[in-house]
């Protein structure tokens, strides 16, 4: 591998940003590394390389003659292809919008834009971001980096390999279910699923409209931060965002002012060996940081995790009633099954579902106290093949569906930010993950957390060997 | 109710949702539906709610949080 392309997204910021190398070198890095591994991975959807390129140049031109767009001035990035770009193309992974032309930008992209950022291409997803595993009949399946056998994770697929192989340097994913922090655990890289509205989310494609959340994917929590910095804020198109406060990432805190809560049951039960053992030695690692640990005992998971599942089902199917009348025949099997599952829901049980919100979120509250985040797996187990995780559309996908998501849905249905990180590999040397959650609009301590921690392990530097 | 009335409940009405918003199905996906969705409408059947709460009320609790 080149150094560039092994570079932090705040690494080689600072290094373009001091001339010490240029916009175009480190894009032909990154397009020699795609071109590389783009055969095996299925990461990308859409590239734009000599669009790129020439970005890259004017961009190298602006900064030689002492100007420069912002704090990410030349840094080429790529997203999931459901952030709207006006003009381009945004298919969402799937046929139903295949060849739709974006006719205005998303807030988030335009945000980056403005802070210098280059776009590579657009990067493969779960067909409408309803899937947690990576697989997707329009597209084929993305595959993982550590092992292409195996699945990436979903939704935000192509945003996790791409990152874990280091095509990109940081990637913006969106999580309605774990969508961001699954394909962190599996490939190996830091997710932060935000406080739902502290990004905004318009001219992204929605899923469910009171559940998701616009977040980064990167290689360090640090550079999720960045990313934060550029997205994260109040804006007049998306209302849920009308409350958020500024961003201010703790820059350095002693981990010693931090408390994390253990839950006593459910995020531990039924983990298997590796995931266990990740597990323990991360809150080993802690410890040794000196942040304060304690028992917690959470209210029930089972009724949050239903109490999501009935909200993102309603709000998905009522998005995609129009199509499923008159197209229900160009979604694939799976999703089109997960769309009508919706139709199964009476009015009455969707309010109640998230009428429940609020009891539900003091609930919370309640039981952790004063801790800062409470400490989770994020599946029961490192990445499983895609083949074993094809398991269609039958009656039994949405029980196989819910185990993997099962530790997912206390931060969506809650709106809580979450921050998934490496912390182990397993037997197989597959990546493990462990996920903080926080409380709303306490992202800047999970990330403080996760640089205290990253600081003192070495997990998120692991590269995988080329294929 | 038994799982099998849960079930044959579900059905009928995902029947009529169904026929009303004019979606396509397909003659089993009634009894595919109601297997999928039964065991998470059971679950979240034990939980009350305050007559005064509404969907908003989260935002309420949430933005509490907000530290000067």
């Amino acid at each position: 591998m080149t150094e560039l392309t092994a570079f932090t997204l705040a690494e080689i910021a600072s290094a373009i940003r001091a001339r010490k190398t240029s916009s175009v070198e480190v894009t032909r890095a990154l397009l020699a590394r795609i071109e590389t591994w783009q055969p095996a991975l299925n990461a990308f959807v859409r590239l734009e390389g000599e669009e790129a390129l020439a970005v890259a140049a004017a961009a190298d031109a602006a900064l030689a003659s002492g100007r420069s767009s912002g704090a990410l001035h030349g840094v080429p990035l790529a997203h999931k292809d459901m952030y709207y770009v006006a003009g381009k193309l945004a298919e969402c992974g799937s046929k139903v919008r295949k060849g739709f032309v974006a006719p205005a930008t998303s807030t988030a992209l335009a945000h980056l834009e403005k802070a210098g950022t280059i776009r590579l291409g657009a990067l493969h997803m779960s067909e409408f971001a309803y899937g947690p595993t990576g697989h997707n009949v329009h597209l084929g399946p993305a595959r993982n980096p550590w092992d292409p056998t195996r699945i990436t994770g979903g939704s935000s697929s192509g945003s996790g390999a791409a990152v874990a192989a280091r095509l990109v340097y940081a990637a913006l994913g969106s999580d309605t279910g774990g969508s961001i922090r699954l394909p962190a655990h599996f490939c190996g890289v830091t997710g932060l699923k935000p406080t739902y509205g502290r990004v905004s989310r318009a001219n992204a494609m929605p899923l469910s409209f009171s559940l998701d959340s616009v977040g980064p994917l990167a290689r360090t929590a640090e550079d999720c931060a960045l990313i934060m910095d550029e997205i994260a804020g109040p804006d007049p198109l998306d209302a849920t965002t009308a409350q958020a406060p500024p961003w201010d990432a703790l820059k350095t805190e002693q981990a010693s002012n931090f408390t994390i809560g253990i839950p006593s049951a459910f995020y531990t039960d039924n983990l298997d060996e590796d995931v266990a053992s990740t597990f323990e030695n991360a809150l080993s690692a802690l410890r040794e940081l000196g942040v304060k640990l304690v028992s917690i005992k959470l209210p029930d998971q089972s009724a949050i995790n239903a109490a999501a599942l009935i909200v993102l089902a309603v709000e998905a199917t009522s998005a995609h009633a129009p199509w499923l009348r008159t197209r229900a025949d160009d979604y694939g099997p799976q999703v089109r099954a997960r769309l009508e599952n919706g139709l199964a829901f009476s009015g009455l049980e969707y309010l109640e579902a998230l009428r429940w919100r609020a009891p539900a979120l003091a609930e919370h509250l309640a039981a952790i106290g004063d801790v800062d985040a409470i400490i989770a797996p994020v599946a029961n187990s490192a990445a499983p093949t895609i083949a074993e995780t094809d398991v269609g559309a039958g009656a039994g996908a949405e029980l196989a569906i819910q185990k993997i998501t099962r530790f997912m849905r206390l931060a969506n249905y809650l709106g809580l930010p979450s921050l998934a990180l490496p912390a182990g590999f397993s037997k197989a040397n597959l990546p493990i993950g462990i996920q903080l959650i926080g409380r709303p609009f306490g992202d800047e301590r999970l990330i403080a957390l996760g640089r205290a921690f990253q600081a003192a392990t070495d997990y998120h530097r692991k590269i995988p060997s080329n294929p | 109710m038994s799982k099998e009335a849960i079930e044959t409940a579900i059905q009928e009405r995902v029947a009529l949702i169904a026929a009303a918003e004019s979606v396509p199905l397909a003659a089993d996906s009634g009894a595919r539906i109601a297997r999928a969705v039964a065991p998470t409408l059971s679950r979240l059947a034990g939980v009350t709610l305050a007559f005064e709460i509404e969907p908003s009320s989260y935002v309420v609790v949430a933005c509490g949080e907000i530290r000067e």
